[in-house]
């Protein structure tokens, strides 16, 4: 069974590694990966933004500096929208649905093995989740935050596997112009789409709950009893206070868009600095440490941007009187 | 990077500034949008859907077994206390009967012993009654024979042969001179 799941990653990592191979021995490199070699020539206007930026680690190449990663994930297909950071998508769904099959195969009213370990996994932040906002939302929305919270967790650390990012087209100076595969969260598309996925989630689940006017009277409407002119004094104070939480409402998917891809994309750079340091034969020893390290980066950042998303839910969606008499039932 | 961001800031604004130094476009970024609803879709089916499932069916059973546990407690405390009432009403009974056993075997006694004394009393009566009248039949047997021999005795004494009148006056007499 362990041998039957874990062939399927060797064997993409296999797949991943052909390219390689076929840039070193001089064959002709795929169209879009052409489109990323800094000595090819644009052939249209797509081309031009992985021109530059081809042109720009051949510049940094040439400044004698180790090959940064790019900022942008390359193109890979010329009809379809597919980057390398989608690759990675699919890999880590492939991954972590394998592994639930596994879990999920011969289950059991007593837990063994895999399944006794899938299922504290998803049953501790069951449980973190619903003590962070209650058993109602946790139960509503746990397909989204497990989700989120196992997909990052798991692309994070599929990004740290040998082979990602180093992986992939190299130019005729052996440098690495378009890598097969890339961490997910180092694409701010990923990250965008999930932030911003959440952001919609986040709306419909706010007036689903509270209903419209009890949403916007949530951001606008004075928090507190006043009254005379106590009440003519705080309505605009509150109306400003709601302005404001309107743009801090618009703000959050931007930053946790740019939280996780900053800190993913950040180590991951630090990894590759860290490895042109020594000779490339050497390069996995200063590297070594960090990874430890982003092991760690990776579970807090999944846990970081989940906590977030579960709190400004909690937030929208907090009237007190109901869950002081939900908790009183508890 | 820095240079290549500065670069593109002062050419563009920040929106597209964005755009080309982290590579945000409309039609990766709703590839991805796209990809991380079909990513929900699948994890919720093949990973969370069946194990949420089996975590539910496993919280059930426990409500369930706990549930057939407080009424198991619920109607061990009804048994004790039915037993208890049982033994208590068994002992009561058991109390009652010892009671009315001893009251019955008294009362039996009782009249056992009465029986017995009339019984003995009139065997004792009949014995009495029996004894008279043999005293009695003995006494006029002797009487009888008494009177036969006085009056044999007499009559071998007297020489003549005595009528029944004399006989009867003998006898008479003589008995009247024995019983004196």
């Amino acid at each position: 069974m362990i041998r039957r799941s874990i062939f399927p990653i060797f064997f993409a990592l296999l797949c991943a590694a052909t390219p390689v191979r076929a840039a070193e021995e001089g064959h002709e490199a795929p169209v879009a990966a052409v489109e990323h070699d800094a000595h090819a020539t644009p052939a249209h206007g797509e081309a031009a933004g992985a021109d530059e930026h081809g042109a720009a680690a051949a510049e940094h190449h040439a400044e004698g500096g180790h090959h940064a990663l790019p900022l942008d994930a390359p193109r890979l297909s010329d009809s379809l929208p597919i980057n390398n950071s989608m690759i990675m998508v699919w890999l880590a769904v492939g991954v972590i649905v394998l592994f639930a099959r596994i879990a999920t195969k011969k289950m059991s009213l007593v837990p063994q093995g895999v399944q006794n370990f899938a299922e504290w996994a998803v049953e501790s932040l069951y449980d973190f989740l619903s003590s962070l906002m209650g058993k109602h939302l946790a139960t509503r929305t746990f397909w989204f935050f497990g989700t989120i919270f196992f997909f990052i967790l798991v692309n994070n650390y599929m990004g740290l596997i040998p082979g990602v990012g180093t992986v992939g087209w190299k130019d005729a100076h052996g440098h690495m112009v378009a890598p097969l595969l890339r961490g997910a969260n180092a694409d701010i598309n990923m990250t965008a789409a999930m932030a911003f996925t959440f952001a919609i989630l986040w709306f419909y689940w706010a007036i689903t709950e509270n209903g419209i006017k009890g949403f916007i009277a949530h951001i606008f409407a004075p928090k507190g009893t006043f009254t005379g002119v106590m009440a003519a004094m705080m309505i605009p104070i509150f109306l400003f206070v709601g302005v404001l939480e309107v743009i801090s409402i618009m703000i959050r998917p931007v930053a946790l868009t740019f939280r996780l891809l900053g800190n993913i994309y950040g180590g991951e750079q630090t990894l590759e600095a860290l490895m042109g340091l020594v000779p490339e034969k050497l390069a996995f020893l200063p590297a070594l440490p960090f990874c430890f390290m982003e092991l760690l980066v990776g579970f807090v950042q999944a846990l970081v941007f989940t906590l977030l998303c579960a709190i400004f839910l909690k937030l929208i969606c907090d009237h007190g009187d109901h869950d002081h008499a939900e908790e009183g039932h508890h | 990077m820095m240079t290549i961001i500065l670069a593109a800031t002062e050419q563009a604004g920040p929106l597209e500034t964005i755009q080309k130094t982290f590579g945000l476009s409309a039609p990766f970024f709703i590839a991805q949008v796209i990809n991380f609803f079909l990513v929900i879709f699948v994890l919720k089916k093949f990973a969370f859907g069946p194990i949420q499932k089996m975590l539910e069916e496993r919280r059930g059973r426990i409500a369930e077994g706990e549930a057939k546990l407080k009424q198991i407690e619920q109607q061990l405390a009804d048994s004790e206390r039915n037993t208890a009432a049982a033994i208590a009403k068994a002992n009561e009974d058991a109390a009652r009967l010892i009671n009315e056993a001893k009251t019955s075997a008294a009362a039996l006694s009782e009249q056992k012993a009465q029986e017995a004394i009339a019984t003995a009393q009139q065997i004792l009566a009949k014995a009495e009654a029996a004894a008279l009248a043999e005293r009695a039949a003995i006494k006029a047997e002797l009487k009888q024979e008494f009177g036969r021999l006085v009056t044999a005795t007499t009559a071998q004494v007297t020489g003549k042969v005595l009528t029944s009148d004399d006989q009867s006056r003998i006898n008479q007499e003589a008995l009247a001179s024995v019983e004196a």
